[in-house]
């Protein structure tokens, strides 16, 4: 087993993590499918309103490639196929009926898995709708059906505050990650495993494919940062990754037959009342997950803090989503803000008394100031992980230099978002960098 | 109170909003207001959370660290100003004079200053940005207490206008706006910057006889022959603890090397200026220093043979280090060149006020040189840099 220690990037002094405890969430009466929030998909709908489905029907599929279908995550009736600007789709949502008919798909056994064919394998994953659970490095986008990566990282944990923990959702399922590590063999020549160091005892059970230990600060146990800091060619820039509990998923589709659904969910944030892990299913409503302290208003963050979206109250989780965090709105004007020496007011910099704060904070969604030019302080060069220069790749996009920028490495930025939240002028260098990313992917798919 | 200022700022708002008869002062309102009332902006996007810093909390710590040099450096041009017309220079009275001279200054520069800003935010349609306090705070700071208050207003334009907005504002200036402010006003009117006669006070009374007025850095470059320079300067009373203390005439607050240090490690300690820059000057400083020293000898200027720590202690070298050099924007980007730049800064401070008998002072040039420089030390550690990254297309 490898060590790998990582040692930029900046764990946020947030509180408000989900403790280990397993709640049994009850079965909802709806769930629903958000092609809005999965990246770079064209969705062409396959269903319509009032059509009785099964669990595992397929809803949509992507319009670049029709064979990566999503998959109803559940049985009964399209409830409602809601729209946003610009007709894009924002849900469709089941209302789930008693008997909730299944769908069956190809079944694998065990021992068959090495003498199966490649192909084969890709096909019964394009079938079930877990393809799209494979994502391929730089872009983030599932993985062109037709190619071979040279290396595949399963992530296990993501310090990302807050997500669901290995320990939790690994519990009980080793011999199902081994089925699946099965599978991920006949799909790549390499397949890397990460997990967090010091988890000791808790990924015991797994510890046999487990290849690297990741030590430091987030977002160390990013596959992008993996790659990053263990790539021996240009050509490994490629390679896919699957997170660890999405692995879970695909082995249960190819072994047992049938579309899963199950997912542990962190529901964590300074906002949330119990904090801790539930099982659900996918595409689960928000509402009744979890319980707000008194504040006035929250915002559902579905995803960790710094790449999640914001659910509304009847939201629901997405197809990637496996995190709930609530956080206090922070909607308020705050007086003399500017002069306190905030005994409780976190910062990456030295510049409040809670540099010497040892404990956790609660944060809220304010921006803590208005948007202002850089003023070159460097905060973001000093926690990027993949020591891009984000002030500087910010200021040859804003030139429309994207070969400069491609130069300074933008392809290795893991969009995780900590530059954007050191900076004191508050500008969204994470999000310039994430848009010009996906603008070049389209650019060179399309070519 | 909270309610109050609340209630005057609600009750203003319409005025400068849309359709109100001062839309287009809306950056001055928010200016005032954001003072006043940190904004209840929510992020749109992810990250949800942000850091709590912002650019008004950075730049108003600049000003905490300056407002020392601000009251120091009035007690000290009164301290001088009775000195030299032979009264007794107790505090308060100094203390008083010394408002007097330059409070006045303080307030053109603030006025003048934000009236430029005001003007460009409302035409470009931008927010009024920070930075203009700090640049307003610097720049009479390093003038002499003598400046005509209409050569203030001169300066600080052309800082503002020249040193900063041409180029598109706050962030994206290459000079350092209040340097390039002083800078002009030196070359447009020497006579009113440099010489003897300006770095005292005088208040419209008559200096004592023998008053000759020389700064340190003056009486330093006009030793010749067989003197040696510390003990011109210990005659004319300047010994090494007073230089360093700054209770000794010069620009209004940049005498004391004492508050420089202070004002260096809180900042250095808070993370807003380079300790790269600094250690750098300070290093480039002392060596040229000692190189010099090396050259000495019987036919040289006794400039060469000064024990390098007198550089760091006379004149504005220190207050130039600490808090101009490292102004980030006009800084370079790359941390590891910022040793570079500090570095040259140092050296060229010395090597101007040893060679170049029309400057006494060094560091203002020195800075302004190695700002435009910048930009090339950038290039090639970035150029490096970006040479060892494995590649990814």
């Amino acid at each position: 087993m490898n060590t790998l220690h990582v040692s930029k990037g900046y764990d946020l002094p947030l509180t408000g993590r989900p403790g280990t405890d397993l709640d049994v969430l009850p079965r909802p009466s709806r769930v629903a499918l958000l092609p809005e929030h999965i990246p770079f998909i064209k969705p062409k709908l396959l269903v319509k309103e009032g059509d009785a489905i099964s669990c595992g029907t397929p809803l949509f599929h992507d319009k670049r490639h029709p064979r990566v279908r999503f998959l109803s995550p559940g049985g009964g009736i399209i409830d409602a196929i809601e729209f946003g600007p610009r007709r894009v789709i924002r849900r469709v949502v089941i209302r789930l009926d008693e008997t909730e008919a299944a769908e069956s798909f190809q079944r694998f056994e065990e021992g068959q898995l090495r003498q199966t064919d490649r192909s084969a394998l890709v096909e019964a994953l394009l079938d079930g709708g877990l393809w799209p659970l494979l994502h391929a490095l730089p872009f983030r986008d599932y993985p062109d059906p037709e190619t071979q990566p040279p290396a595949i990282i399963v992530s296990l944990g993501d310090d990302e505050p807050f997500q669901a923990d290995p320990a939790v959702y690994l519990a009980g399922r080793q011999d199902l990650f081994g089925y699946g590590m099965q599978v991920l063999a006949r799909l790549a020549p390499q397949v890397f495993v990460s997990a967090p160091a010091g988890a000791g005892d808790a990924l015991q059970a797994v510890s046999p494919w487990i290849t690297h230990t990741v030590s430091g600060p987030y977002p160390a146990l990013d596959p992008g940062v993996f790659l990053y800091r263990t790539r021996r060619s240009p050509a490994d820039n490629r390679t896919w990754f699957v997170r660890g509990q999405d692995l879970l998923l695909m082995a249960g589709l190819l072994r047992d037959g049938r579309y899963p659904t199950e997912r542990i969910v962190a529901i964590g944030g300074p906002a949330t009342q119990r904090r801790r892990h539930a099982i659900t299913r996918m595409g689960a409503p928000l509402k009744s997950m979890a319980e707000t302290t008194a504040e006035a208003s929250v915002r559902r963050v579905v995803g960790g803090v710094l790449r999640g979206f914001t659910g509304d109250a009847d939201g629901y989780l997405g197809f990637h989503e496996t995190a709930l965090n609530l956080l206090p709105a922070g909607d308020q004007r705050e007086f003399l803000a500017f002069v306190r020496p905030g005994t409780r007011k976190p910062s990456f910099s030295r510049t409040f008394l809670s540099a010497l704060n040892r404990h956790r904070l609660p944060m809220d969604c304010n921006l803590h100031g208005e948007l202002r030019p850089c003023v070159a302080c460097n905060a973001c060069m000093q926690v990027c992980p993949v020591e891009i220069m984000p002030q500087l790749t910010f200021k040859s996009l804003l030139a429309d230099d994207i070969e400069e920028a491609l130069a300074h490495g933008l392809l290795d930025c893991v969009e995780c978002g900590l530059c954007s939240y050191v900076c004191p002028a508050k500008i969204e260098l994470c999000d310039h960098f994430t848009r010009a990313k996906r603008r070049y992917h389209q650019e060179q798919t399309a070519a | 109170m909270k309610r109050l200022v609340q209630r005057f700022f609600d009750a203003q708002r319409p005025r400068f909003t849309e359709g109100g008869r001062l839309a287009r002062l809306y950056p001055f309102f928010d200016a005032m207001e954001t003072v006043f009332f940190a904004p209840a902006h929510t992020t749109g996007i992810g990250p949800h959370v942000r850091d709590n810093l912002d650019v008004k909390r950075f730049m108003t710590l600049v000003i905490v660290c300056l407002l020392p040099h601000l009251f120091f450096g009035m007690y000290n041009v009164g301290y001088q100003s009775l000195t030299a017309t032979g009264r007794s220079p107790d505090f308060l009275p100094a203390c008083l004079i010394g408002l007097k001279a330059v409070l006045p200054m303080v307030i053109v520069t603030y006025a003048v200053g934000f009236f430029w800003e005001i003007l460009f935010a409302a035409v470009r349609r931008h927010t009024i940005s920070e930075g203009l306090f700090v640049t307003c705070m610097l720049f009479p700071l390093t003038l002499p207490p003598t400046t005509p208050l209409w050569q203030v207003a001169m300066g600080i334009t052309f800082g503002i206008v020249i040193g900063k907005e041409v180029f598109g504002g706050t962030g994206r200036n290459f000079l350092n706006p209040a340097l390039t402010g002083r800078a002009f006003l030196f070359f447009a009117y020497p006579v009113r910057m440099s010489g003897d006669a300006v770095w005292t006070y005088m208040g419209g009374q008559a200096a004592v006889d023998g008053f000759s007025g020389a700064t340190p850095l003056a009486l330093a470059a006009a030793a010749e022959g067989q003197e040696v320079v510390h003990t011109v300067l210990n005659q004319a009373g300047y010994d090494l603890w007073t230089l360093f203390l700054g209770r000794y005439a010069g620009s209004i607050g940049a005498t004391s090397t004492l508050l420089c240090l202070v004002g260096a490690v809180a900042l250095i300690a808070m993370g807003i200026a380079s300790y790269r820059t600094i250690v750098g000057g300070v290093l480039g400083m002392l060596a040229t220093g000692a190189l010099l020293n090396l050259f000495a000898g019987p036919g040289t200027s006794p400039w060469l043979a000064l024990n390098p720590v007198y550089h760091l202690v006379m004149g504005g070298a220190a207050f130039g280090l600490a808090y101009m050099a490292t102004d980030p924007v006009s800084s370079p980007d790359m941390e590891s060149a910022r040793w570079l730049y500090g570095f040259l800064i140092g050296v060229l401070t010395v090597l101007i006020r040893v060679f170049n008998p029309a400057f006494p002072e060094g560091v203002m040039l020195a800075i302004l040189f190695m700002n435009v420089f910048a930009p090339l030390l950038d290039h090639f550690i970035i150029k490096a840099r970006l040479k060892r990254r494995m590649a990814n297309t």
